[in-house]
């Protein structure tokens, strides 16, 4: 009886929502007509090289400042678990239990380490150009941060340092989001109200390229305090009772 | 700018041919140990030898491949050698054909202990 009266409402739902997408219009013309709007108006009217960016950062850019902000609640979650604090507080000296890894590597690391981080940078700042951005250039950011930290015992990033570029960063996003309300023609969240300047130049699409610097500041902070966190966690247990 | 052509064709037969074989290594050696030294002598060589052909053949790309190919010679044997330190450390045994060979690298490593031993005291 209970089955049959579930199979009954699920009936009915399935037929409201069938009727409701039914008079939706479907198919490859409505798509072909988002895709003209974006090839026509991100190099024309934003001046942005990379289509994919100026979607990414102007057409949804609340979408990406939902989705860094997942990242930050990942993170923050994570730190909040695993997260200890060490030396100046419990007094425990920071060691990790993983062996010292040898000296060729420990070499190697420290000659690959500035180029890991300039490749990062340069993917972002260059995000409306090429192909890339904030996302991809934070991780290869803290690749190269995780490089350090698995070959040297006693490499350990300093925590409120982190969070300061997080807060900064984060604030930017959100700030420039703000001065579009105020500054820009059609007063919406995010909306670009910086000089467009020329196509392929370093400093086109206005807020694009700040953003994008931004965000890669913050997910490289974000993805490292992560790798910081869950290599310091191996090295002093989780036991809460020790602290 | 013919003659340029014609080195790059050279290089990237040559990185190719050495590509294929390091390949061919690791689908045909016996153990770990073996594998990593077909994998890595042989990629480094064939994938630096194919860029700098490619470098040959655009002129304007060579700077660019030069760089690539200063960071492979530094970057792969450096993780092979990590790679094969570690799985030492995790008593990853080689592939023996008389099991009384023994192990070379861990006497070595108890030697040199030893000897930091009696240094120490």
């Amino acid at each position: 009886m209970k089955k049959v009266i579930i199979i009954g409402f699920l009936g009915v739902i399935a037929y409201y929502l069938l009727s409701a997408f039914a008079s939706v219009p479907f198919g490859a013309d409505l798509i072909k007509g988002v895709k003209d709007f974006y090839l026509d108006k991100s190099p024309n009217d934003l001046k942005v090289a990379n289509v994919v960016t100026s979607i990414v950062v102007n057409f949804r850019g609340f979408d990406t400042l939902g989705e860094v902000t997942v990242l930050f609640l990942a993170s923050t979650a994570l730190g909040s678990i695993l997260y200890r604090r060490r030396s100046h507080d419990s007094g425990l000296n920071p060691q990790r239990t993983a062996p010292e890894a040898s000296a060729l590597v420990q070499t190697g690391a420290k000659v690959i380490f500035p180029f890991t981080i300039m490749l990062g940078a340069y993917i972002f700042i260059h995000g409306h150009l090429t192909p890339g951005g904030g996302f991809q250039g934070g991780a290869i950011i803290a690749t190269g941060f995780l490089l350090m930290l698995v070959s040297y015992r006693k490499f350990f990033i300093e925590h409120n340092a982190l969070t300061w570029i997080e807060a900064i960063a984060g604030s930017t996003f959100v700030i420039l989001g703000l001065l579009g309300l105020v500054y820009a023609n059609n007063h919406n969240f995010l909306e670009n109200f910086l000089p467009a300047g020329k196509l392929n130049d370093l400093l086109s699409g206005g807020i694009i390229g700040i953003i994008y610097v931004a965000v890669g500041f913050k997910v490289g902070a974000e993805i490292t305090g992560i790798l910081d966190t869950l290599l310091t966690v191996k090295e002093t247990g989780l036991d809460p009772e020790e602290n | 700018m013919q003659i340029l052509n014609y080195i790059g064709y050279f290089l990237v037969s040559i990185g190719a041919a050495f590509l294929f074989l390091g390949g061919l290594g690791i689908l045909r050696m016996p153990d770990l140990y073996t594998r990593l030294q077909a994998g890595t002598k042989a990629s480094t060589l064939g994938a630096m030898s194919t860029i700098l052909g490619i470098g040959f053949m655009q002129p304007e790309w060579m700077v660019k491949t030069i760089i690539i190919v200063i960071f492979i010679a530094i970057a792969n044997p450096l993780s092979s050698h990590a790679l094969a330190r570690g799985s030492h450390k995790a008593h990853q045994l080689p592939y023996l054909k008389d099991e009384n060979v023994g192990d070379a690298y861990e006497e070595e490593i108890e030697n040199l202990q030893k000897n930091q031993k009696e240094e120490d005291k």
